[in-house]
């Protein structure tokens, strides 16, 4: 490999070149820094200075690049070249427009002038300590994507994949496709004009995917065993008595749900007490097999109350809403109406739920002649005449009403059939007895068998914005699975997760990161020897990267990797760095720091920034030209799960006086995009006290905040806040040192 | 494909909000050309315009960040803002599209330093905030604008004071004279995300929006809790900035209603849930009070539903308000209806009404698709069976989360459709 | 109760409009719309589901759907597209049918003693006649009092020609033609009613 040849390149535009002694600031680059080439352009991100890096990059050999302007979020565009090493030193929107206020005062000069020198040092040392990133490439990537489940989402994913030229293997644990929609008589409407049920599509998507020459189909299989990695996964499938191994580069979870168990109900429900009370699955059932009738005595069933949120949206049973339960339950009526002219349909609901255009199925239900009362079932009772009286209240009407009818139906919940775990308390495997039946991919994961959860059972983390985030690389769930949907959102879903599925698998074969960091090409590296088998990076990493051998070192495997650097931080031994980013590189950075001496009384406080909130923030606190104290200098961190203890004591023992880290909010509804990067730094950090009593120092020196990406108006004060607070304590003795 | 990269056929996202964004991105990162193509100077679309996401009152700006960042280091992306597909020839795999280019009138070298906007004196109502305050002619649209270079409003750039702030830019990026152009493209497929917007309020005549100070939207008062927003984040009434202190929110305002758009909007249940929230944590003695047909919070959002509905200062009333007098001294606009679960006809005074309106797609109106053959539905939502794709808001009223899912399923169908030679 | 939908589906082929009662999804809107509101024992949408859950008792023999004034707004604002106003008016006219109806309801006797009798007499509506009858039905003295009382808007109306003071005007040319057509109505109505 070439030896690195860095040019720094500082921009005057902007006020930079009027605030700033420029030629002060290309000395520090050139003379103390040692960068060979350094130079000043008045319009940097111009076409003029722009060819300038150009030609040197031609000319010079210049092969790294250090460019002094505005924010790194500025200016992408004119600053690509296509180059790994590049790293952007703010002096405008950090520097001069939160300082900078066309005062004459010398001080103030002097600190700006401080400032962008301090970070012209950082940023340099930063480029020495960075390497090309080598991305991890093997012969073996598999591009084959795991459908597990044979539903209408395993096999709307299995199609979808199998349709874009990826070779799919589909997994069912029963000896037949179609999974619970298989069971349904008819589906609610997709097309306009959104009145007429439609054709169950699960035949011809059977059809579909057995004729599919790109798909192969296991049935009445079962996974024993999930080893490996995205490109790398070995799963290991039983099958009619034989036993196979598939090597495939992603996986999509479409397992589905199971019905809420109706017995668990509460009894005034009446479930079990008469079979003329039933589920909506077997009263789905029924109308597929054509006969509505009474199951006590095989009489027309044409009076029929429908239940809707049996046990859901109820903290005894399932806490949340189903979704689908309000247009099943119309399409059940549906059914009743079409079969008998005199049919007689109650739909007792609590919050009818049809959005979006399927408010028009509603109308048409109620056009049919469907009953609603909104209402709950009180006591159900069998019928001297057959059939059951339910007593409900009618909260419309007002009063406790008599409903005689032949059936009541049960709308009863979804639940995950993915098993999951709390992910602050996954069992590890080995510690689990063996049982292949409860675990849908059963994981060889040091951190669990099972997929992480988030809540309710789901497998799922940033719902919002990411809602194929599972938590383990390259394993995306959809449908119900997921989530409470019907079929045409399944159907959706699973496109969706069978794209990720395919992303994923093209990502690995290029040695790059998906989502959140994607395109990263570096990856974490273990300096083995120096492992102490404390096994925290085995045990923090948020997407379980991680195994360990039996011995509890670290058993890496960079394909699960997000490059969050949560490990990196989690390590005491400092053993784990990727090439551009290091424990060594942030403790270079803030070491090379000019801390002024005690009886200047300029104190320094360092403040790490995770790099998704707290800098675009910083950005704007620039933009609104609010000022902040001129003692911060700022380290931005790619995730505050990287944050290494270390650098809090190098802060300290290079003389700094304050170290405020800013993540992203944590708890139940985190943000940090790296899941659980901030609350981990946080929980270290609750141990940094023994740390400064050991260097005889406050512990309020050191604080931890959450920041949102719109605290711009917050931000100068609680900074200046911190920073007043800083000044109030004794200066840092370690400043002589 | 798999085995058929190399063909590289783009394909064409029109509409850069979240539906079209994620649908660009995810599509890219699979190892696709994509053409985003929107219609503002910035992407974002409406969810820019939020103050915070249900269920976890975060910022949209957040997700959106990583998205730009996304597309910023993605050489498969190419963006054009201001820009406006007029015409689609051809068939699947091989479109022909003619894309207006609107001018900027800033040139991509604007450093987003800010000078001409503090040298221009002319404001206009803000676009961004609804025109609930005024901005410079000359801007960025937003803090968080991406594309950050600003750009002129076309009215001002015709001003003899716009041609003074040439010389005002230290790089030379201020052009008043730019004008339209219009270029081909060629794609293999098309994918429509035109998105939706607020249906208009003053159309629902009887709730008074337009005629009573303190009657609004759910989309201003976004803008209101925003603290970019008119008031700074300050929830203050118009008509005498006194704090909103106790606050109804109607629902179904349009949505539902055969009058105006008979369809449910999905989300707007959930976003006066949070919009509670936005109240009653700036003002704890707040009191609320939301008007509903049916709580539509839908699969996992039941939990949002539990947990606003835990705050007793929130009252529900599930109720259709008939109509919203005005009281003549105090501005308080007075809610009037029947409680359907008590029979009690009420008519209550607040210092603000905010109407939950539904989303009106963009394809009904304003973003038609260019195109021969297009499936609508009566609503006006692109569906199945035309020449383009559709995602999003511009299929089905649908939440962010669910917007994400479409967009990222489309880019599959995208994909696919582009790899097909008609 | 028992809900039964005989009722409903008798209202729902039998009373004007009545099949549009399927379609209420119980917002209120017209409750609130309506400005006798108050007045209502029940309102348009209880009496809707009132219907649905068979309540036929209460229903008839409410005087709720004698207080429409046919204001309209209801149907305006209706999001489903009720034509409440005709659907109330058409359960006024099916407890009417049904033997229902109170005759001393305020409405119900307006509408069936003096309107109809005055517009029969004649063949149109002689105003001053029926404005007399309405003031008088309750006595002399109640009749002199609410006269006085409104002698003001009546002179505005005279004033501006929206009263005819002249009490009988004789009957309407082709007032025969004029009664056969009500009787034949009377006959298609009662034919209906029967079910035939």
């Amino acid at each position: 490999m070439e030896a690195k040849k860095i040019g720094c390149y500082i921009c005057t535009g902007c006020g930079i070149g009027e605030a700033l002694n420029v030629a002060a600031l290309e000395k520090v680059a050139s003379k103390e820094q040692k960068i060979p080439v350094t130079k000043s352009h008045p319009f940097l991100c111009g076409t003029e200075g722009i060819a300038l890096i150009r030609q040197d990059m031609a000319n010079e050999g210049v092969n790294a690049l250090l460019i002094a302007a505005c924010s790194h979020r500025n200016k992408t565009d004119e600053f690509e070249f296509n180059i790994p090493l590049l790293d952007r030193v703010d002096l405008r929107d950090k520097v001069l427009w939160v300082l900078e206020d066309g005062s004459k005062d010398s001080t103030a000069k002097e600190d700006l002038q401080m400032m962008a020198a301090d970070y012209l040092r950082m940023g340099s040392v930063k480029l020495k300590k960075m390497n090309a990133p080598d991305p991890f490439l093997e012969s073996g990537f598999s591009k084959d994507v795991l459908v597990v489940g044979g539903g209408v989402a395993g096999l709307t994913a299995a199609k979808e994949v199998a349709d874009t030229g990826y070779r799919a293997i589909l997994v069912e644990k029963s000896d037949q496709l179609g999974g619970m929609v298989a069971r349904m008589h008819k589906t609610t409407p997709t097309l306009p004009p959104y009145r007429t049920l439609e054709d169950n599509p699960v035949q011809g998507l059977i059809a579909a995917v057995e004729g599919h020459s790109r798909i192969k189909i296991y049935k009445g299989a079962a996974i024993h065993k999930t080893q490996g990695a995205p490109g790398l996964f070995d799963v290991t499938i039983h099958a009619g008595g034989t036993e196979t191994t598939e090597r495939v580069g992603s996986i999509v979870l479409t397992t589905g749900y199971n019905l809420y168990d109706p017995a668990k109900l509460d009894k005034k429900l009446g479930y079990g007490s008469s079979p003329d009370v039933v589920t909506s699955l077997e009263f789905e059932e029924m109308a597929k097999a054509g006969k509505i009738v009474r199951k006590s005595d095989g009489k027309p069933a044409k009076r029929v109350a429908f239940s809707l949120c049996a046990g859901q949206r109820d903290s005894n049973h399932l806490e949340y809403c189903s979704a689908a339960c309000c247009s099943y339950s119309l399409k059940h009526a549906l059914y009743l109406m079409e079969q008998y002219a005199d049919a007689s349909a109650y739909i007792l609901f609590q919050e009818l739920r049809t959005p979006g255009q399927m408010e028009e199925f509603y109308r048409r239900v109620q056009e049919e002649g469907g009953v609603i009362i909104k209402g709950d079932v009180e006591k159900v009772e069998k019928a001297a005449a057959g059939g059951l009286t339910v007593q409900i209240h009618d909260k419309l009407v007002r009063g406790k009403e008599q409903l005689e009818v032949d059936l009541l139906v049960l709308a009863t919940g979804m639940v995950s059939s993915v098993d999951t775990t709390d992910p602050n308390n996954p069992s590890p495997v080995g510690q689990v007895a063996e049982d292949a039946a409860r675990y849908v991919l059963n994981l060889q994961y040091r951190q669990g068998r099972s997929m992480p959860e988030l809540k309710w059972g789901f497998p799922d983390s940033h719902f919002i914005c990411f809602p194929y985030e599972t938590r383990r690389t390259g394993i995306y769930a959809a449908g119900p699975a997921r989530r409470p949907m019907g079929i045409a959102e399944t159907i959706t879903d699973a496109t969706g997760a069978a794209l990720k599925a395919i992303q994923v698998v093209e990502s690995v074969a290029r040695g790059a990161a998906v989502h959140p960091r994607s395109g990263d090409l570096s990856y974490p590296s273990f300096r083995a020897e120096g492992c102490t088998q404390c096994k925290r990076c085995t045990e923090e990493c948020p997407f379980g990267a991680i195994n360990e051998d039996e011995k509890g070192n670290p058993l890496f495997n960079p394909t699960r990797c997000r490059r969050c650097g949560t490990c990196m931080g989690a390590c005491p031994q400092k053993i784990i760095s990727f090439a551009n980013y290091s424990v060594d590189m942030i403790g270079s950075m803030l070491k090379e720091v000019e801390v002024p001496a005690e009886d200047e009384e300029k104190p320094r406080i360092l403040l790490f920034a995770c790099v998704n909130d707290a800098i675009p923030a910083l950005d704007m606190v620039g933009q609104n030209r609010s000022k902040l104290s001129p003692y911060i200098r700022i380290i931005p961190l790619r995730c505050m799960g990287s944050m290494n203890l270390v650098w809090v004591a190098d802060a300290m023992s290079s003389g700094f006086d304050g170290v405020l880290l800013m993540g992203c909010r944590h708890g139940d509804d985190y943000q940090c995009h790296n899941v659980r990067g901030s609350s981990l730094a946080e929980t270290r950090l609750s141990k940094v006290s023994e740390t400064l009593d050991r260097l005889q120092l406050e512990s309020d020196r050191v604080k931890m905040v959450e920041v949102n990406i719109m605290d711009a108006d917050t931000l100068p004060q609680l900074i200046n806040d911190f920073a007043a607070q800083i000044a109030s304590l004794a200066p840092n003795p370690y400043k002589e040192f | 494909m798999a085995d058929d990269q190399a063909a590289g056929q783009t394909i064409l996202v029109v509409g850069g909000g979240i539906s079209g964004l994620t649908a660009a991105v995810e599509a890219a990162e699979v190892g696709y050309k994509v053409l985003l193509v929107e219609k503002d100077p910035h992407l974002g679309g409406r969810v820019a315009q939020h103050y915070q996401y249900f269920p976890k009152l975060c910022s949209p700006s957040c997700g959106l960040e990583i998205n730009y960042q996304r597309v910023k280091n993605n050489p498969l992306i190419r963006v054009m803002t201001l820009a406006e597909v007029e015409d689609i020839q051809g068939t699947e795999g091989n479109y022909t599209v003619r894309i207006r280019q609107n001018p900027r009138f800033v040139t991509e070298k604007c450093t987003g330093c800010g000078d001409c906007s503090r040298a221009c004196t002319v404001t206009v109502p803000n676009p961004f905030n609804f025109g609930m305050n005024e901005i410079k002619a000359i801007r960025a649209s937003h803090a968080m604008a991406y594309p950050g270079h600003y750009f002129m409003d076309a009215a001002y750039a015709r001003s003899a004071e716009a041609q003074t702030l040439v010389s005002v830019c230290p790089v030379g990026a201020i052009d008043p004279n730019m004008s339209a152009t219009t270029l081909e493209e060629k794609v293999g497929s098309i994918v429509w995300a035109t998105g939706w917007q607020p249906y208009d309020a003053e159309k629902i005549q009887p709730y008074g929006f337009g005629r009573f100070a303190n009657v609004s939207t759910n989309m201003r008062f976004e803008r209101l809790a925003n603290t970019y927003g008119p008031t700074g984040g300050t929830l203050t009434r118009p008509s005498d900035g006194k704090e909103i202190k106790n606050i109804a929110f109607i629902q179904c305002a349009g949505s539902r209603d055969h009058n105006h758009l008979p369809f449910c909007s999905r989300v707007c249940c959930l976003a006066s849930m949070k919009q509670a929230t936005y109240v009653r944590s700036q003002f704890p003695d707040a009191k609320v009070t939301i008007y509903y047909i049916d709580l539509r919070a839908m699969d996992r959002y039941e939990g949002f539903q539990k947990k606003v509905e835990a705050d007793p200062s929130i009252t529900w009333i599930k109720s259709k308000p008939a109509r919203i007098d005005e009281d003549p001294v105090t501005k308080d606009p007075i809610v009037v209806g029947e409680n359907t679960l008590t029979g009690v006809r009420y008519a209550d005074p607040y210092d603000m009404v905010v109407l939950a309106t539904g989303m009106e797609p963009n394809s009904a109106t304003t973003a038609r698709v260019p195109a021969q053959a297009v499936a609508y539905d009566e609503y006006g939502f692109v569906v199945k069976g035309g020449q383009v794709l559709s995602t999003g808001c511009t299929a089905t009223p649908l939440d962010v989360a669910a917007a994400v899912q479409a967009g990222t399923a489309v880019a599959l169908k995208a994909i696919q459709s582009a790899a097909r030679r008609g | 109760m028992a809900y039964d939908l005989s009722f409903a589906r008798d209202v729902y082929k039998n009373s004007e409009m009545g099949h549009w009662i399927k379609m209420c999804k119980q917002c209120g809107v017209c409750a609130g719309s309506c400005p006798l509101g108050p007045h209502w024992e029940f309102s348009p949408r209880q009496l809707f589901q009132m219907v649905r859950a068979g309540k036929k008792e209460e229903v008839l023999k409410s005087h709720s759907m004698w207080m429409c004034t046919s204001c309209y707004n209801c149907i305006v604002r209706c999001p489903r597209g009720l034509p409440i106003t005709h659907i109330v008016h058409g359960l006024a006219r099916y407890a009417s049918v049904k033997g229902y109806a109170d005759p001393d309801q305020v409405t119900n006797r307006f509408a069936t003693r003096i309107f109809w009798t005055n517009i029969v007499s004649t063949g149109r509506v002689g105003e001053a006649m029926l404005t007399m009858r309405l003031y008088f039905v309750d006595g002399i003295a109640a009749g002199i009092k609410q006269g006085l009382e409104m002698k003001d808007s009546a002179l505005g109306m005279l004033k501006a020609k929206r009263l005819n003071p002249i009490p009988l005007r004789g009957k309407i040319k082709g007032y025969a033609g004029f009664q056969a057509m009500l009787t034949k109505a009377q006959e298609l109505e009662e034919k209906r009613e029967s079910g035939v």
